[in-house]
């Protein structure tokens, strides 16, 4: 396997090269997908508040700026995506908090603003349907702007969801595969990988943090990205009940945002409090832990640090950050032809199935042939989550695997049957095992079920449990045998 | 096995739930049935090689699995029921179960009385909020003990323990004897986690450093741990700048505190102590929901497996009474912490029986009086929260009260003043 080619090379397996692939899965054309993790959507999709907006928050509305018409192209398109792939998908409304006159005024703004836009159903709360809605959240509140389009969904399901379906349609996916180098011959690229050279006419660069990385490698950099770290907490499931929508309150900081929102999971998540960091350092800071707990207490007053189970912090990418929430990236180069670079920063995961569609006839236009795939199937079915599914669902499965009857996972409730499945569909690794049956997403973090799912790992891919790894590459969980470090000294 | 006829379901095998079992079968209910998720009884037990268990209650110094397996047979001789591999999913307030298996698939009944001894977990890395990147090599004490004594495996070999819980102190010494380096024990208080006989047999004895008012300010590495950065902290626990030194090591294990593990408490409606983790008892381990008794660290968490054993044993005894309809008595006098005191156990007695008051200090302090109201009171050289407290008090101090509350609190000796 070391000379490959392809029509069109999608570098990056995020939510963004997974929808391209899963859309170009449509037509009969030779795909190949490479992601260099070694599972799909652990950068900044992974890294993120599965909320599916439509750009009220931090857009404003800006119908100027191309990423607001990608998010808004979007809307009627995820639900029925989502239906299609089976992927949890969840409607839960935003109630964007007014705390004084001024904030009124700027959501009375805002909401002619989405009017004017065709944008409808935001209403004004008062303060008494409010409480009703959110007993729970800060008497500050006066009132809110309700906002009932606002949904959300599990993002990395999302896109394991895209590049299996894709796959179904014919798409080749490679994963552990990174891009080193591209030479640009004649009438096609020439990619240099880990894993040998690879040959195609088109590129689709949805490298994530590493776009720029990407274009500069046939000199097409013509745009300029700032990376904005990003801190998420995750709460307890305990308290999955204690708000119904999204809570969004405007931030007291320029450029932060603050929302509690529910997950498709049951733990709530907060964040979202930003800095600008060096690329790639997804590093939590005490600083910014402290500033994201202070800003959730004023959603939910009395909140106990204690309920934080986990936290993480990822990157949003800006164009000119300087002045503002500015414009994303999907577009073919100016100087190279038939390379085409998409990079949404904010919100990718929402903008995702129309900026898709988009790549498409950017790639129409660059020559790329296009024909309809006959046998293009839309469906794709999930896995089971054993704790989801009804009683008579459980008997069923167990009846037929009996490993489904083995929870290995106590905090979440996931059974070996379903770690297995998760392997047979491409799972490799403790963390891949983590968000694709959420074993070790829970209030133990991983402190019972680690041990019982290495065992599996190793068992499924018949590997020593020395050789499995976190995250792949050099993320061995253990180094050594028993007695193997005393050898020499003995 | 015929569910419908439980009288006593214990949730969990551990010293807990086995003690409790024992004791409600030999209180002569009939059908006792144990449910635990691992693939043998004991619970964590088998993972716990070292010895020091068992001294108080069988007078002798066993092993973990030496413990556990004294319980073991005695649950065989007396014919109490096990489902192995069977993960308890759901407890409703009226006492349903629903439990899961690959044998038996969805089970669902109703015993007469339920006793929770469902232990307790580690505080992980995401609780500590531990700042910095999130590479391979972190684990909690009580993961690592299984990979090395169970698993056979050894995480790595320049370790940093971040904590100094007694799992954590225990994990030290072993990963020595595997020939790993233990780099330092960082414990950010300015005395250690867990008991003072592991501080000098698992760190002194083995010449591993310990820092005490200290902890790990960052994590680094991107995909194998590289190093941790730790610093010294202040009074209120926050690092002192210029303090930090970075440690490079491949492993770094958490041992920062248990919490009791009540998910299925908080189902059936159990209510629970903020200040314990665990259920709110009487003296007869009963719950505010009837026939749902609890024992051991799913209660608060214990220093000594001996003290689990013999807590979980009143939770049997009542659970088996209670399927006879027997009456325990009625809890009159509320238990309360005073200065120092961050909880007592039970949170309600009687003044009827002798009784037994588990309690915790929230600070170290030296040369001090535990008092118990006015009817009792003790010298004690030194107190800390890493040793609990039990006070034996009989009927006769109790009768002796007037009020229906009583205070446990930590008070300094008055000295006599010279001349």
């Amino acid at each position: 396997m070391n000379q490959m080619e392809t029509e069109v090379l999608i570098i990056g397996g995020g939510v963004l090269g997974a929808a391209v692939a899963r859309e170009l899965s449509r037509y009969r054309v030779d795909v190949l997908l490479v992601e260099k993790e070694a599972d799909f959507g652990w950068g900044s999709t992974k890294t993120n508040m599965c909320i599916v907006c439509q750009g009220g928050d931090a857009l404003e509305f800006r119908p100027e700026y191309h990423r607001s018409k990608l998010v808004w192209d979007s809307m009627p398109l995820m639900e029925p995506l989502c239906q299609e792939l089976d992927v949890p998908f969840r409607k839960v409304g935003e109630l964007a908090l007014i705390r004084n006159n001024e904030e009124l005024n700027k959501f009375q703004k805002l909401k002619s603003k989405a009017e004017k836009l065709g944008l409808k159903g935001h209403q004004f709360i008062d303060q008494d349907t409010l409480r009703q809605m959110e007993p729970n959240i800060t008497r500050d509140a006066i009132g809110a702007l309700h906002d009932p389009h606002i949904a959300i969904v599990d993002p990395v399901r999302l896109t394991i969801a895209l590049i299996e379906n894709a796959g179904q349609n014919g798409v080749n996916i490679m994963r552990e595969t990174e891009v080193l180098n591209i030479f640009q011959k004649s009438n096609q690229f020439e990619v240099e990988t880990n894993r040998g050279l690879m040959k195609c006419r088109f590129i689709v660069n949805a490298a994530g943090i590493s776009v720029e990385k990407i274009a500069r490698m046939v000199n097409s950099d013509d745009f300029v990205l700032y990376p904005i770290r990003g801190y998420v907490g995750i709460l307890d499931k305990n308290l999955g009940d204690l708000i119904k929508h999204e809570i969004h309150m405007r931030p007291d900081a320029p450029g932060q945002m603050n929302i509690l929102t529910p997950s498709v999971h049951g733990n709530l998540f907060f964040g979202t409090t930003m800095q600008p960091a060096k690329r790639g350092d997804c590093s939590t800071t005490e600083k910014i832990a402290e500033i994201g707990l202070k800003n959730v207490r004023k959603i939910i007053p009395d909140l106990s640090e204690r309920e934080i189970i986990h936290s993480f912090a990822g990157f949003l990418m800006f164009r000119n950050w300087e002045v503002g929430w500015h414009e994303c990236v999907v577009q073919a180069s100016r100087r190279v032809p038939r390379f085409i670079s998409i990079c949404i920063g904010y919100p990718g995961v929402s903008a995702a199935p129309a900026t898709a569609k988009e790549v498409v006839t950017l790639l129409r236009r660059e020559g790329l042939r296009l024909e309809q795939n006959p046998a293009f199937n839309p469906i794709r079915k999930a896995p089971p989550a054993f704790t989801h599914l009804s009683e008579e669902r459980q008997k069923e499965l167990i009846a037929q695997d009996s490993r489904y009857g083995h929870v290995v996972c106590r905090c979440e409730t996931v059974t070996e049957g379903e770690v297995i499945e998760a392997i047979r569909r491409g799972a490799n690794t403790l963390d891949g095992i983590k968000f694709r049956t959420r074993a070790g997403m829970g209030r133990c973090q991983g402190g019972f079920c680690t041990p019982r799912v290495v065992n599996i790992l190793a068992r499924e891919l018949g590997l020593s449990e020395k050789m499995i790894t976190k995250k792949g590459r050099g993320s061995r969980l253990l180094l050594f045998q028993s007695k193997e470090l005393l050898e020499g000294s003995i | 096995m015929k569910l419908t006829d439980i009288d006593v379901a214990v949730i969990g095998s551990g010293p807990a739930g086995m003690a409790a079992a024992i004791r409600a079968k030999e209180e002569g209910a009939e059908q006792v049935l144990i449910l635990e998720r691992q693939e043998q009884l004991g619970g964590l037990l088998h993972q716990c090689v070292h010895n020091g268990f068992g001294l108080c209650y069988f007078k002798q110094d066993l092993t973990g699995p030496e413990y556990s397996h004294r319980f073991v047979e005695k649950i065989n001789d007396l014919g109490i029921q096990v489902l192995l591999r069977t993960m308890v999913t759901h407890l409703s307030p009226d006492r349903q179960i629903t439990a899961v298996n690959d044998r038996e698939g969805i089970l669902r009944f109703k015993p007469k009385s339920v006793v929770l001894a469902m232990g307790c977990r580690e505080r992980s890395r995401g609780q500590l909020n531990v700042p910095g990147t999130r590479p391979a090599g972190i684990f909690t004490a009580g993961t690592a003990q299984r990979f090395v004594n169970v698993e056979g495996w050894i995480p790595g070999k320049k370790v940093v323990i971040l904590g100094s819980g007694d799992i954590g102190m225990i994990m030290a010494r072993r990963l020595t004897l595997e020939g790993a380096e233990v780099r330092a024990v960082v414990e950010i208080l300015p005395y250690v986690g867990g008991l003072t006989r592991n501080e000098v047999q698992c760190l002194h004895d083995f010449h591993i450093p310990l820092l005490l008012e200290h902890t790990v300010t960052e994590i680094h590495g991107q995909e194998r741990l590289e190093a941790v950065t730790l610093a010294k902290v202040d009074k209120d626990k926050t690092p002192i700048r210029g303090t930090q030194q970075r440690v490079e090591c491949d492993t770094l294990l958490l041992s920062v505190g248990l919490i009791p593990e009540n998910e299925l408490s908080r189902m059936a409606g159990v209510r629970l102590d903020p200040l314990t983790g665990g259920p709110v008892v009487n003296q007869w381990r009963e719950t505010n929901v009837p026939g749902i008794f609890a024992g051991g660290n799913v209660l608060h968490v214990h220093d000594m497996v001996d003290d689990v054993s013999w807590e979980a044993e009143i939770a049997g005894t009542s659970a088996a009474r209670f399927t006879k309809k027997e009456t325990m008595g009625k809890e009159n006098i509320i238990v309360k912490g005073g200065r120092n005191i961050r909880y007592v156990v039970p949170q309600a007695i009687t003044a009827q029986q002798d009784v037994t008051l588990y309690a915790r200090v929230k600070e170290k302090e030296e040369n001090v009086s535990l008092k118990v109201g006015s009817i009792f009171s003790k010298s004690l050289k030194v107190v800390k929260p890493g040793e609990m407290l039990k006070i034996d008090l009989t009927q006769n101090q109790l009768r002796q009260m007037v009020e229906n509350a009583l205070e446990l609190s930590i008070e300094h000796i008055k000295r006599r003043q010279d001349g």
